[in-house]
């Protein structure tokens, strides 16, 4: 496949460049940052991505910049469990969007199928309930897009536009029960001040179904690990929707409308017509055919990663390695995350570490020690208490959505 | 050349990011972030860094087209940052999603053509490929009628209001701005009707403007809309 022929160049490359650039560390810090392959891997049509420094960011992989689009460097889950929030990923998808918010007159107001609609002030809304907190992963639907074999257009995204925070804030049933749902009540949408440049462009809206709603789990968040959230990660206030993709976590969230109909119309493309998978079993077509059928994307399939290591790394042979990574799914808990370093022939079970809530990144680590010298395969395997396992190859879809296989790092022993 | 040069730039621009962020370091002053520091608590407020990334320049009609079009609602990096290789057939395709989910103003013409560029400054096509040829037709520009021109209808084929809105700085000025800047220059209207049907930089800052495809009769109307608000 020329696909992954270019995937291993580039990766090759990348531990080229950045082994040499760790020589010249020393000698200029500058030349080391400018060398990085900030694709990961993934080759584009322009070349490589910059990394761009943005407000409240530390500097980040450029995806796209009006509106923004940042993925976090890999190898920022190797610095801590909680994504840093100067770290955290920037996902927009319509450019007319607020630069400046006053929370003097910012309202998030709620409407439509309600005894009484509220308009609330950031103020009012943090004292209607005592504060909760949740840890929990928020990944894009098109995180690692760009393995996608074919390829398919859109953010050719590496493994970067995920990340996990604590967020702090009241549950969304406090404010709709305070408004009243109509017992006919289906969906509820959510707005966010981010507008479309033309009127003939969908509103970005998002609908969960009034059960979920009214679940004790997605929250109306102000703070993030222990802060303010960032501005471009949607402050003052965002829709958290543990389990799910990130897709459903609106920003700048500024309206909630209770639906006692369908969902319809133009600004409901987000939820009906993008960000839909296949509706089969496997949420996948055969590359290139096509589908009738297609359903929302919802939560987020069991997924690991190795941290501690990446592709083209030397490891000494003989010696007590310790592997060191992490894995989520959609709440249903982990149950095992397994390691081969003969690449998959046999596993090994790691030792799982201190949970932070069954939303939130796990970690997990293991000690291994190569006999043979040369080159392998390392690989990490997660299974859930729901019966899920990640499988060896993965799917394909036409979004490019939802990449969940097992990972592959290929290194060298000497 | 041209992905050459890009691919310094990138560099660059790289180079210069770790040199702001050394330079922020050694002086121990405050960082980016402060930039949404504000006067009163309950305002933040963010200024975003401006797209460096251009498109390919090419003798290709959908050069223009794209470089109008494409960049009312998106910058080019979204465009740069594709997959490489992408056929004909796959770039018009995802040009015509522009259109057709995102209510892009582009006619068919206007599609195929930008397709046919597209896919041969990134994706697997060649400039005298018949297909390519065939698709950068573009239809002669009617001609200017006597009857007025919808404005409205000017504005929002052109994309202008992607960039410009009446009251405030969006991309570009706002039209009271260039109103206010012009008002005593009796030679307002052919100057910027030269701005509008060739673009330009340099005016009111660094972000270029692309020359919009349009003749002089539409310009006029435009630059007379412009300068009445």
């Amino acid at each position: 496949m020329a696909d992954n022929e270019t995937h291993l160049v580039q990766q090759s490359r990348r531990q080229f460049l950045r082994k040499a650039s760790m020589l010249a560390l020393g000698a200029s810090p500058l030349l080391s940052l400018a060398a990085t392959d900030n694709n990961e891997g993934v080759s584009l049509a322009g070349g490589m991505r910059p990394l761009v420094k943005y407000p409240g960011k530390r500097d980040l992989i450029l995806v796209h910049s009006r509106p923004p689009h940042l993925e976090t460097p890999f190898s920022v889950f190797n610095e801590s469990l909680l994504t840093p929030n100067d770290a955290f990923y920037v996902r927009y998808h319509l450019a007319n969007f607020p630069t400046e918010i006053d929370l003097n007159s910012y309202k998030l107001n709620i409407n439509g199928a309600v005894k009484k609609t509220l308009q609330l002030s950031l103020e009012e809304l943090k004292s209607m309930a005592e504060p909760v907190d949740v840890v929990a992963v928020n990944q894009c639907s098109g995180n690692s897009r760009g393995y996608s074999s074919p390829r398919v257009f859109g953010a050719q995204l590496s493994n970067g536009a995920m990340g996990n925070a604590r967020w702090t804030g009241i549950p969304l049933r406090t404010v709709l029960e305070k408004a009243g749902v109509s017992p006919e009540a289906m969906y509820v949408t959510f707005n966010g001040l981010d507008k479309p440049v033309l009127p003939t462009t969908p509103d970005f809206k998002k609908a969960l179904n009034i059960e979920h709603a009214l679940s004790p789990e997605p929250l109306l968040a102000w703070g993030m690990n222990g802060e303010d959230l960032p501005f471009l990660n949607g402050y003052p206030l965002k829709l958290i929707v543990p389990g799910y993709f990130g897709t459903y976590w609106v920003k700048h969230l500024s309206e909630i409308t209770v639906l006692d109909t369908e969902f319809t119309g133009q600004d409901s493309y987000f939820m009906n017509t993008a960000y839909q998978l296949p509706d089969n079993d496997c949420l996948c077509v055969t590359p290139g055919s096509t589908t009738d059928k297609s359903r929302p994307i919802s939560t987020l399939p069991v997924r690991s990663f190795i941290t501690n290591i990446s592709v083209g790394d030397t490891l000494p042979s003989a010696e007590p390695i310790e592997l060191e990574g992490i894995a989520f799914d959609d709440g249903s808990g982990i149950k095992d995350v397994d390691i081969s370093i003969d690449g998959g022939l046999t596993w090994l079970t790691s030792t799982l570490g201190e949970s932070l809530g069954r939303f939130s990144f796990l970690p997990w680590k293991l000690t291994v020690s190569f006999a043979q010298k040369g080159k392998a395969t390392v690989m990490v395997r997660a299974s859930n208490k729901n019966g899920e396992v990640q499988p060896l190859r993965a799917s394909w879809n036409h979004g490019g959505y939802r990449r969940h296989a097992i990972e592959s790092v290929a290194i060298n022993v000497t | 050349m041209s992905n050459n040069t890009s691919l310094t730039r990138l560099l660059n621009s790289a180079f210069i990011g770790s040199l702001l962020t050394i330079v922020v370091l050694a002086s121990m002053s405050p960082s980016v972030s402060q930039a949404y520091a504000a006067v009163d608590t309950a305002i933040k407020k963010i200024t975003l860094p401006a797209s460096t990334i251009t498109l390919p320049k090419s003798a290709l009609p959908g050069y223009n087209l794209a470089l109008q079009k494409c960049t009312i609602c998106h910058s080019v990096d979204y465009i740069h940052h594709q997959p490489p290789g992408m056929d004909q057939k796959a770039w018009t395709s995802a040009v015509l999603k522009m259109q057709h989910s995102y209510g892009a103003p582009l006619s068919e013409c206007d599609i195929k053509s930008i397709g046919a560029y597209l896919s041969v400054v990134y994706g697997s096509a060649k400039a005298d490929d018949p297909t390519i040829i065939s698709a950068s037709q573009l239809p002669v520009s009617a001609q200017p009628s006597d009857k007025a021109l919808d404005v409205q209808v000017l504005l929002t084929n052109n994309g202008c209001t992607g960039c410009h809105d009446i009251n405030k700085t969006i991309v570009g000025p706002a039209f009271k701005a260039i109103a206010k800047k012009y008002k005593s220059d009796t030679d307002a209207i052919s100057k910027l009707v030269v701005s509008i049907r060739n673009g330009g930089s340099g005016k009111w800052g660094n972000m270029a403007m692309p020359p919009m495809n349009v003749n002089d009769k539409e310009a006029q109307t435009l630059a007379g809309f412009i300068l009445k608000q």
